[in-house]
């Protein structure tokens, strides 16, 4: 049931404020959750450049565009899409299993708002991770992000957030659907770091798979924030690339409020909101 | 109580514990095929990274570092032993947690089966799924591109045996913590990632500074991933191995007597305080 009120900005902030804060203080009750992820993410991050060090040239690097510079940023594109998957998705799965989903759906508050409440706080503690690992990474390697377009950078994050919060909401509806949620998820996590370019670029994969790249929306957020900050070449001219992108974010922020709404209506239905 | 011994009653409690095991793995056929799955996608992923960063001449680069342009076989061999401690780890480690969780782990202890059948009973399963991710992840990939290799296979398999007694004794340390200080995810998070950077597990483990290095040689998988790869890779034997291969043995007596040491004061300790039942 959603509430009449429910159209009331002021209704919908303290909804929003209230599901954040909720989130907030179960993250903070949980110490070791905190701690894990701040000690897994830059052990994330080295395992990684360490495996890549083996293929890099054994000289002095004369690029331009350093490869810590891009793998920074993929390790941040891929931290915000863990958001989607599992923060606003793991989300509805999380209060499943802790027998709680019933009592937070029969609240007079708007599920969305709920939702993005949560990815609002896991939004804010990537943030945290990100500056985190940015500090030690900068420590131990001396090596320094740059961000040539900040305000070009941002309004890219800012599309790819929009879409990634339709991807999330459609991804929270699923597990009201599969049981297996993990699997799907771990799948779905490969198929972003493998096809959308956010650790190397799409030229590198073969031509009949970069079509199946091209075709995903996440390439052309993350094609736009890497051009914003490094400089690179955008996929598609770069002022229709932002007028896709655009029209993307928006599209996948309807599709998965709709898809939510749609699948929580046939689980009411069928009795199976709760069912783990 | 007394608990149930000779070595017919202890098979039967070892077979329906390791039944149990694999029914669960049966029901639940995705989260398997994802460990099958994953030193692939982790594989495809470090080669995409690395084309990017050496462009047509990254099989050079890594064969100056490795000694190898094998980079797929050289790959895929960590992701495997890699994929095998994960599943160790979760399976040996988390099982108990999960028992707790689910209210059944006073019965699994009120069993007449002392501790360590119960936790080699666990283990054994894991010794069917490793084996199955070892085939499909290493064997196929062996396969395809060095089908005249196949043989080295059986040695690569025995090496793998070997690494996983300690590692079964380094899951019931595991085991015990979890017990005693919960949040399994997010020590299971820690240790896997933990041990894929100090294991070698996409490098050789030389890349790693001097007091790492130290660490990496405290674990077995560090000696599986060098020995197969040497088996496989260079033509090597477990016989000019032998070095490595004693290590192996040695860490093979040690975490398990190690693990199951720790495992017990921590089990006490919690019947004493009435640890089980809480979670």
């Amino acid at each position: 049931m959603n509430s009449r009120n429910t159209s009331s900005v002021s209704r919908i902030g303290s909804e929003f404020k209230a599901a954040f804060l909720k989130d907030l203080r179960s993250y903070v009750r949980y110490p070791a959750w905190l701690l894990g992820e701040f000690i897994s993410t830059p052990l994330w991050f080295f395992f990684f450049a360490l495996g890549v060090t083996l293929f890099s040239p054994t000289g002095p690097n004369t690029s331009s565009m350093s490869g810590f510079n891009f793998f920074y940023f993929g390790f941040i594109f891929i931290i915000l899409f863990s958001t989607a998957v599992w923060g606003i998705g793991q989300s509805v799965r999380n209060e499943q299993q802790a027998g709680t989903l019933e009592q937070f759906f029969l609240a007079p508050v708007n599920r969305v708002t709920l939702i993005v409440g949560r990815w609002a706080r896991v939004f804010l503690t990537d943030i945290l991770i990100v500056g985190y690992t940015t500090v030690i990474v900068y420590a131990l390697g001396n090596e320094q992000p740059v961000l040539h377009n900040p305000a070009l950078f941002f309004l890219s994050l800012g599309l790819y957030e929009v879409g990634l919060i339709g991807f999330g909401l459609f991804f929270a509806g699923l597990t009201m659907r599969i049981k297996s949620y993990n699997t799907l998820s771990n799948m779905v996590f490969f198929g972003y770091m493998i096809l959308t370019g956010a650790l190397f670029p799409i030229s590198v994969i073969p031509v009949p798979f970069r079509y199946i790249s091209m075709a995903i929306p996440f390439t052309y957020f993350i094609d736009l924030m890497r051009n914003a900050a490094l400089s690179t070449s955008t996929i598609l001219p770069e002022s229709f690339e932002y007028l896709a992108a655009t029209i993307l974010a928006v599209s996948m922020l309807l599709i998965g409020f709709a898809a939510f709404n749609k699948i929580e209506e046939d689980a009411r239905v069928r009795g199976t909101i709760s069912a783990i | 109580m007394k608990e149930v011994r000779g070595l017919r009653a202890t098979t039967q409690a070892l077979g329906a514990i390791f039944w149990k095991s694999i029914k669960h793995y049966m029901r639940l056929p995705g989260s398997f095929a994802l460990y099958i799955a994953l030193p692939f996608l982790f594989t495809l992923l470090i080669f995409g990274m690395g084309r990017f960063v050496g462009g047509g001449s990254a099989p050079t680069y890594f064969a100056a570092r490795t000694g190898t342009t094998n980079i797929l076989v050289y790959e895929m061999l960590g992701s495997a032993v890699w994929m095998t401690s994960w599943v160790v780890v979760e399976d040996v480690g988390v099982s108990l947690r999960n028992e707790q969780v689910n209210g059944t782990l006073e019965q699994n202890f009120l069993a007449p089966i002392d501790r360590a059948t119960l936790l080699v009973g666990m283990s054994l399963a894991d010794i069917v799924i490793t084996t199955a991710i070892f085939l499909v992840a290493v064997g196929a990939t062996i396969a395809f591109t060095m089908p005249t290799d196949i043989v080295a296979l059986t040695q690569a398999y025995l090496t793998l045996l070997i690494g996983l007694i300690p590692l079964f004794g380094i899951s019931f340390l595991f085991a015990g913590i979890i017990i005693r200080f919960k949040e399994p995810y997010v020590f299971v998070q820690i240790v896997n990632v933990l041990f894929a950077v100090l294991t070698g597990t996409y490098y050789p483990v030389a890349f790693l500074p001097y007091w790492i290095r130290l660490i990496s040689g405290l674990l077995p998988q560090t000696y599986v991933i060098e020995d197969m790869r040497q088996i496989i890779l260079a033509n090597q034997n477990m016989v000019s191995l032998y070095g490595n291969v004693f290590v192996l043995f040695a860490l093979a007596l040690a975490y398990p007597t190690i693990g199951y040491a720790i495992f017990k004061r921590i089990e006490r300790k919690a019947s004493v305080t009435g640890e089980f039942s809480k979670y």
